[in-house]
């Protein structure tokens, strides 16, 4: 593998970024919306009191961090990857000596510190405004750290090898579509996870979507118990496991499909 | 009658480009479903928890709900798509093909909001009025048909404002083609899910003085569930004429300010 | 007939455009206080083109080709001076005026990319309410002059350059304008379909006499086309006339081929031949030389008695060599 090529293309591309920021900035902006009117929802739900046993600023609180958390894992490479093969652009990258994968993640890696240049700012702003109340321990912060990282890698993982059906199925983006309804509702984002009801609740534990979002979130702002976080983990990282390896498989096979029709 | 005619001519075409991808209208009842599921489960989990969101129950939200998957169904149906073709990296203004449009001999403010036609929007026009009808089915004593008529006159007043947002914000692309902010207004319009009532002072000023958003579905679903009456109704419809007037005027200075610049 | 007419008289456009600094300092600067810079996209220019003529706007890239059809056709408003064709003025963009132009970009489509060319077509003929019938009797008859029936129900986009060229001229023909603005229209396309489009241009103008105001690159569309040529450069009107009467715009020349009836250098140039002589290739029997017109006499003669000429040609210089010599000059 070409690793200084790689390292060259990320920077290149973070360079290139800059100059559409305003239009990253708009697509994050974009992203921030759902987390933010949930943020609304339930905190006017809660009033002064509580609600499921959280409070209008643990509220505040869960939905910030996701808001954030939403924005490093959120994978593009979702849509761009999609796009690159169905407009026939993939053969550019084909002919560089350069493993695919690279390409996918200098965008990636590029996007991420564009949004976050955008996100931070405005989720202090928030912060100041709307007063959330947070505990937690140096601990909890760390794997909530940690669960991020696994959570990014998860999402991009999935969002490659849904994008990558793109070689077989003209309109693959749909299933990228799909794949955003069901991440609304079982990652924590239309309300946190625990305040699901019953079966809805099980099917959100059992699912990756939580694993790519509102995991990490409930470390941080909620006392999971110390089993809950490991059962957290271990379906992340079954998760991630099988993301990657269907990844894997599927762009051989993808490539030699590609070769052989002639895009 | 000529335009009439016009208007028939451009459905037909796009009903045609759309047939040409045969799997789309598969893909598009899927997401019609789909998002329809979303939007209800998000409400059923929400009054899962809470009774009364600051006197909203879920009939009275779930119209709202039908009123927003109208207005938006309307908007994706012709006018997004439409307007949507000039914004934007590699759109019509920024690549120069809007010379085309303009050396047409049809008013073209008429052309650049009729001329792309999304037909599946239909789907999400059906399942709106569905939503609609069945929340209202819902409450206890029906609406009146003086009830109806108001509702019919705030929808059309909404959905002019919606439109003389967009147009705004579409003419301002000839300043600078690397404006926006129709983007930014489309992540700023998922706040009309919900009632205007539930958001903090600061953001309901803001939905409804400076971007009304808040009012394009929150006054039609008060109207049908009677908690507002005939003043507000003409209130609105006064301020939709006038913002259309003023889009339009902003539009064609926006043409000007194209004839002048630089190519 | 006046009914086509194009008058133009002081026709001029300053771009008026902000000036933008390297740095972030001056582009913090730049947001408060803009410096702006006018820059003379074209010079005041004058001239006129009869019915039915077809004409060539030719000059280098960025010369004000593109400003002043932009201007001609309504696109772009002068910033000073009349244009009046055939009594309207463009600016106005009258439905009428609208109507009766037609423009071409050759690097650009009017065509809608996900269905058949036919149904772009009838979209065009609803926008100009060209009734139905008429619409499809023009368009066989575009058709057959492109010889491109069998494109008509293939989707744009599987269409090749040359194709896409074919129905672009169509969708821009179908109203029958009167005036016919040709940006570039070969661009891009083999010799076989530059050829083909050069006949229908010539067709389409003989059949209907609209007048055609053409800009190209390549020399061959205008030779073919045009009898009369306008040469814009640095925003000025250089010259309007016959395109044979470019090379007078530059010292005149003539180039000379000479094959010799037996193996003979000449290298270095001797000095028996004209000053302003120069031998532009060498090869076994066959020499090629340039001289300036003046001096082409001498140089025959002087060639003809120091050389065992088998055969001798003057002959005008290629229109490329011109061009190409009055674009790189400049100011002249």
């Amino acid at each position: 593998m070409n690793h200084r090529g790689g390292f060259a293309l990320i920077k290149a591309t973070w360079f290139s970024w800059m100059q559409y920021r305003s239009f990253f900035f708009v697509l994050a902006f974009g992203w921030m919306i759902p987390p933010l009117v949930a943020l609304f929802v339930w905190s006017a739900a809660a009033g002064e009191g509580s609600l499921g046993g959280f409070t209008r600023g643990e509220f505040i609180t869960y939905y910030l961090v996701l808001v954030l958390v939403n924005q490093i894992t959120y994978a593009q490479v979702n849509w761009t990857v999609g796009d690159i093969i169905r407009e026939g652009t993939l053969n550019h990258w084909l002919l560089k000596p350069l493993s695919a994968i690279y390409q996918a993640l200098s965008s990636e890696l590029a996007g991420k510190v564009v949004y976050l240049i955008f996100v931070i700012p405005v989720g202090l702003l928030l912060a100041i405004l709307l007063k959330p109340e947070i505990q937690t321990t140096p601990i909890n912060f760390v794997l909530s750290l940690v669960a991020t990282l696994f959570a990014w890698g998860l999402r991009f993982a999935w969002g490659f090898w849904l994008a990558i059906l793109a070689f077989w199925i003209t309109r693959a983006d749909s299933f990228l579509a799909l794949q955003d309804s069901l991440v609304f509702i079982f990652s924590g984002m239309v309300a946190p996870i625990p305040l699901l009801q019953g079966s809805l609740q099980q099917i959100a534990n059992i699912l990756p979507f939580r694993y790519m979002v509102g995991f990490p979130v409930e470390i941080l702002v909620y006392d999971l118990s110390n089993k809950a976080i490991l059962f957290g983990f271990l379906m992340q990282l079954t998760w991630l496991a099988i993301a990657v390896l269907l990844s894997r498989t599927l762009w051989v096979k993808g490539i030699r499909h590609y070769s052989a029709v002639g895009g | 009658m000529r335009y009439l005619k016009l208007i028939k001519v451009f459905i037909k075409t796009s009903a045609q480009e759309t047939l040409m991808y045969r799997a789309n209208f598969w893909v598009s009842l899927l997401h019609a479903f789909l998002n329809l599921i979303v939007a209800v489960l998000a409400l059923v989990i929400l009054f899962g928890q809470t009774e009364n969101l600051n006197g909203w129950n879920l009939s009275s939200t779930l119209s709202l709900l039908g009123v927003y998957l109208i207005v938006s169904a309307i908007r994706n149906l012709f006018i997004g798509p439409s307007l949507e073709a000039l914004v934007g990296l590699g759109q019509e203004v920024w690549n120069g093909q809007f010379d085309f449009t303009l050396l047409r001999p049809v008013n073209t403010q008429f052309l650049i909001t009729f001329r792309i036609w999304r037909l599946f929007s239909l789907i999400d026009l059906f399942l709106g009025g569905a939503v609609l009808l069945y929340s209202i089915f819902q409450t206890p004593q029906s609406p009146n048909l003086l009830a109806w008529l108001l509702f019919l006159l705030a929808l059309v007043a909404g959905i002019l404002i919606l439109y003389a947002i967009l147009l705004a914000f579409t003419a301002l692309v000839f300043w600078n083609p690397g404006y926006l902010f129709t983007w930014v207004f489309d992540a700023i319009f998922q706040l009309a899910r919900y009632p205007l009532g539930i958001y903090p002072v600061g953001v309901r000023i803001f939905l409804t003085w400076i971007i009304p958003v808040g009012v394009i579905t929150t006054i039609p679903a008060q109207v049908i569930s009677g908690q507002t009456g005939a003043p507000i109704v003409f209130l609105i419809l006064a301020a939709s004429v006038f913002l259309f007037l003023f889009a339009s005027w902003l539009f064609n200075k926006g043409i000007k300010q194209y004839h002048s610049a630089s190519s | 007939m006046q009914f086509s007419k194009i008058e133009v008289k002081q026709l001029h456009k300053t771009y008026h455009v902000p000036q933008r600094e390297a740095g972030f300092k001056a582009s913090v600067r730049s947001l408060f206080r803009p410096i702006y810079q006018d820059v003379p996209a074209v010079k005041p220019l004058d001239f006129v083109i009869e019915s039915g003529e077809m004409v060539a706007l030719i000059g280098p890239n960025g010369a004000g080709k593109t400003t002043t059809l932009k201007m001609l056709t309504g696109l772009l408003h002068p910033s000073g001076g009349d244009i009046n064709i055939f009594g309207f003025n463009p600016s106005e963009r009258k439905p009428a005026f609208l109507r009766s132009i037609s423009m071409v970009l050759g690097n650009k489509s009017q065509m809608l990319w996900d269905i058949p060319p036919l149904d772009s077509f009838f979209v065009l003929a609803e926008i100009y309410s060209i009734p139905k019938e008429e619409a499809v009797s023009r368009i066989n008859e575009l058709v057959e002059m492109l010889e491109m029936r069998e494109i008509l129900k293939k989707p744009v986009r599987n269409l090749s350059l040359g194709e896409r060229m074919k129905c672009e001229l169509v969708a821009s023909l179908l109203h029958r304008p009167k005036v016919l603005f040709l940006d570039e229209p070969t661009l891009g396309l083999d010799i076989n379909i530059q050829n083909r489009l050069r006949h229908f241009i010539l067709e389409y103008n003989h059949r209907y006499g609209a007048t055609v105001l053409l800009t190209s690159h390549y020399m061959a569309d205008i030779e073919r086309l045009c009898s009369r040529v306008l040469l814009i450069h640095h925003g000025e009107l250089l010259y309007d006339g016959q395109l044979s009467g470019l090379n007078q715009m530059i010292e005149p020349i003539k180039m000379i081929r000479v094959t010799l009836s037996q193996q003979n250098g000449v290298n270095p140039k001797p000095d028996w031949l004209p000053a302003s002589a120069e031998i532009v290739s060498q090869e076994k029997q066959h020499l090629h030389l340039r001289v300036a017109q003046k001096e082409a006499a001498a140089c025959t003669a002087a060639l003809l008695h120091n050389l065992p000429v088998a055969d001798l040609i003057v002959e005008d210089p290629p229109l490329e060599t011109v061009i190409d010599r009055i674009y790189q000059d400049g100011d002249l």
